[in-house]
């Protein structure tokens, strides 16, 4: 049996399989990004692992933390979201995304799922940007200018810190978001192994694969 | 002598009591003996430096030493062939990318650093000195065994103290190319292929399939910069520049200096234009 | 194929790989007793599936059932303490599948994947060595060269591999891979 004394405080099952996620608000337009990695600890299993995920016409979910919960947790989502598009006969709004995803969480406030779930979008009609990180019981945050979670959200914070301006367009939001995802994970062991970013715009959603360090 | 009196200088017996007066310090520890150092006082089986360090909360700070690296060394007809990586990390926190885990004891001796980062620098420092010593007393080089063995006499004072090493010696002398393995334990072997460090598994995997006595030189720095390049890529802990070290009958050379990151890419293209 | 029990080599031609499907197999590793319960119940359950549906799962929903199933055992009372490697073969789409699951029942398709200490000493040889476009033959002493690595660096004495290809047409099994080499 796995020693679950040393695994078992929250820190190291966060840690676990390693990972980050950022979000950052421009102009009419909001970027998501995550790495790639799926380790076990040390090792590197996997470098086409992604924790974002598309959950409704511009509106992006990332789930960092353990991976056994990022995907149940995306999978019980997708089930929940689906169930409401059908009753309600309309697509998910940003702000109602962040309550389905509290909702869920809470629902295990004593045996929680492990992961920091990350939320951006464009709102369907007035087209505003959200953005918005929760903790792993719901506690949701919405600042006005970006969201960091996973394993290396210290340096994240610091890379958002002095990169982040105000109304940057999508070009500069792709340069920005990009810079300070990359140059974070490449000082933390347990992420990195290569990025996705996604530009949400009101009439398009640009994807893009970095090219980064795989070690 | 007279003359000195004169001008009001005081004569010193020696030249410990000369450093002592002006550095204004008790006694000399480690500045005149190297192998002298400050002895705790707790029992030798409850040394832990981390004990020491305490958060704001109130809970011990486990102190990381670099342990994550990757290093290798192997033997073949051509000489010596030392390969590491250059990443050093504290916990998960990357604190350097470009560490230089390859010593130059002199120009006819190596050694690598794992464990603890301090610790390895120290030792192999004050082994250099001896070696240099040996050197000027002898009037000639000293063997790799005899200096793998003044380091492993050396560590051994302190085990138990919480030392954390795991180095190989390598080099040249009058019975050719010489490795050696050395550790906090005392561990010290003689042998034709190590890897240490927490990619170390990763590196045996690609060193093992690829090693014969026979390489010809470029093939022995090749399967040693593969061998580090494929921990890096499996291994968190280990990563950054990939360093080649070379050691023939007349010293040893830097072969090569390569980040991970153009290695892979090249790697990368060779494979898929070979399939 | 080595059954371990303490210090003791209990069996040695164990057999670690359970048939799901036609085209299906799951290699288990992990707690002994959960691994057989598990595989076993995932078996039955994909056969199971079969006969009221009248088709078989495709490797990707058969490992989709499976990371389910351990994912809620694992927020149970008993968990289930077992690492996986699912092969496949799916007719439909003609292509051949590899998944990874470990017990917290994270699951990732890989090209090629070790569980273990003893997978560890692998995964560089298959770094090194493997591409996609291998065929059975290469792959087949891709698979020594791993043995050999395992008995040559590896304490615990592993001397026999089992050895099955899925492919489009059924599975097949191949004769055992037996470590060659001395040990260091």
């Amino acid at each position: 049996m796995p020693d679950f004394s040393e695994i078992f405080s929250l820190q190291s099952i966060l840690n676990y399989n390693g990972g980050c996620v950022v979000a950052m608000r421009g102009k009419n337009c909001v970027a998501i990004a995550c790495d790639l990695r799926f380790g076990v600890q040390a090792q590197t299993i996997s470098t086409d692992f992604e924790r974002v995920f598309e959950v409704g016409p511009h509106l992006y979910i990332g789930l960092p933390g353990l991976a056994t919960d990022t995907q149940t947790v995306f999978q019980r989502l997708q089930f929940r979201i689906k169930m409401y598009e059908m009753r309600e006969g309309r697509r998910v709004k940003p702000r109602t995304l962040m309550a389905m995803v509290q909702n869920l969480l809470y629902e295990r406030r004593f045996g929680p799922y492990f992961v920091e779930p990350v939320i951006a979008g464009l709102h369907p009609t007035t087209k505003e940007p959200y953005i918005c990180a929760l903790d792993l019981i719901g506690c949701e945050c919405e600042p006005e200018d970006f969201v960091v979670s996973g394993t290396c959200s210290e340096s994240l914070y610091g890379m958002c810190e002095t990169t982040w301006r105000e109304d940057m367009e999508p070009d500069d939001l792709f340069e920005c978001i990009s810079q300070s995802l990359v140059n974070a994970f490449d000082r933390d062991a347990l992420s990195g192994w290569g990025a996705v970013v996604h530009v949400i715009e009101q009439d398009k959603v640009t994807t893009r694969y970095l090219k980064c360090r795989q070690d | 002598m007279a003359l000195e009196a004169l001008h009001g200088i005081t004569r010193y017996h020696s030249k410990n009591e000369m450093l002592r007066d002006e550095m204004m310090i008790p006694d000399m520890e480690n500045l005149s003996n190297q192998c002298q150092l400050a002895i705790p006082s707790i029992p030798k089986g409850e040394v832990n430096v981390g004990e020491y360090l305490v958060d704001e909360t109130g809970r011990k700070i486990k102190l990381n030493y670099a342990h994550g690296t990757t290093t290798l060394g192997f033997k073949f007809d051509g000489g010596v062939i030392m390969a590491v990586d250059s990443r050093a990390t504290s916990g998960q926190y990357i604190g350097s990318g470009n560490v230089k885990k390859i010593i130059e004891i002199n120009p006819y001796l190596l050694g690598t650093m794992a464990g603890g980062a301090a610790d390895c620098t120290y030792w192999e420092r004050v082994l250099a000195k001896q070696c240099r010593i040996y050197e000027l007393r002898n009037r000639e080089r000293i063997s790799v065994a005899a200096a793998s063995k003044l380091l492993a006499n050396m560590v051994y004072q302190y085990k138990g103290y919480g030392l954390s090493m795991g180095v190989m010696i390598a080099g040249w002398d009058k019975k050719g190319p010489g490795l050696y393995y050395v550790d906090n334990d005392g561990n010290r072997m003689p042998g034709n292929a190590f890897s240490v460090g927490s990619g170390s598994i990763y590196a045996y995997g690609v060193l093992d399939s690829g090693y014969s006595k026979d390489l010809s030189d470029a093939e022995a720095q090749e399967l040693g910069r593969r061998a580090i390049y494929h921990a890096t890529h499996r291994d968190a802990y280990s990563g950054g520049i990939v360093r080649v070290y070379h050691i023939k009958e007349d010293g040893w050379i830097k072969i090569s200096e390569e980040d991970c990151k153009d290695l892979h890419y090249k790697y990368a293209d060779e494979k898929s234009a070979f399939s | 194929m080595s059954h371990l029990q303490s210090i003791m080599v209990q069996k040695s031609d164990d057999d670690k790989m359970h048939q799901l499907s036609s085209n299906l197999i799951m290699a288990v590793s992990g707690e002994a007793g959960d691994t057989t319960q598990f595989a076993e119940y995932i078996a039955k359950n994909i056969q199971l599936y079969k006969m009221r549906n009248g088709y078989e799962l495709t490797p990707s929903a058969a490992v989709h059932f499976t990371r389910h199933t351990l994912a809620t055992h694992l927020r149970s009372r008993e968990p289930y303490f077992v690492n996986l490697l699912m092969g496949g073969f799916d007719p439909d789409s003609n292509t051949s599948e590899l998944y990874y699951m470990d017990y917290l029942a994270a699951s990732v398709p890989v090209k090629y994947y070790a569980f273990g200490y003893g997978g560890m000493f692998t995964l560089a040889v298959m770094d090194k060595d493997y591409r996609p476009n291998m065929n059975v033959d290469e792959a087949y002493e891709l698979l020594k060269k791993c043995a050999n690595e395992i008995k040559r660096r590896f304490i615990i004495n592993l001397p026999k591999f089992r050895v099955r290809v899925i492919s489009k047409d059924g599975i097949k099994e191949l004769p055992y891979v037996v470590a060659e080499g001395e040990a260091a």
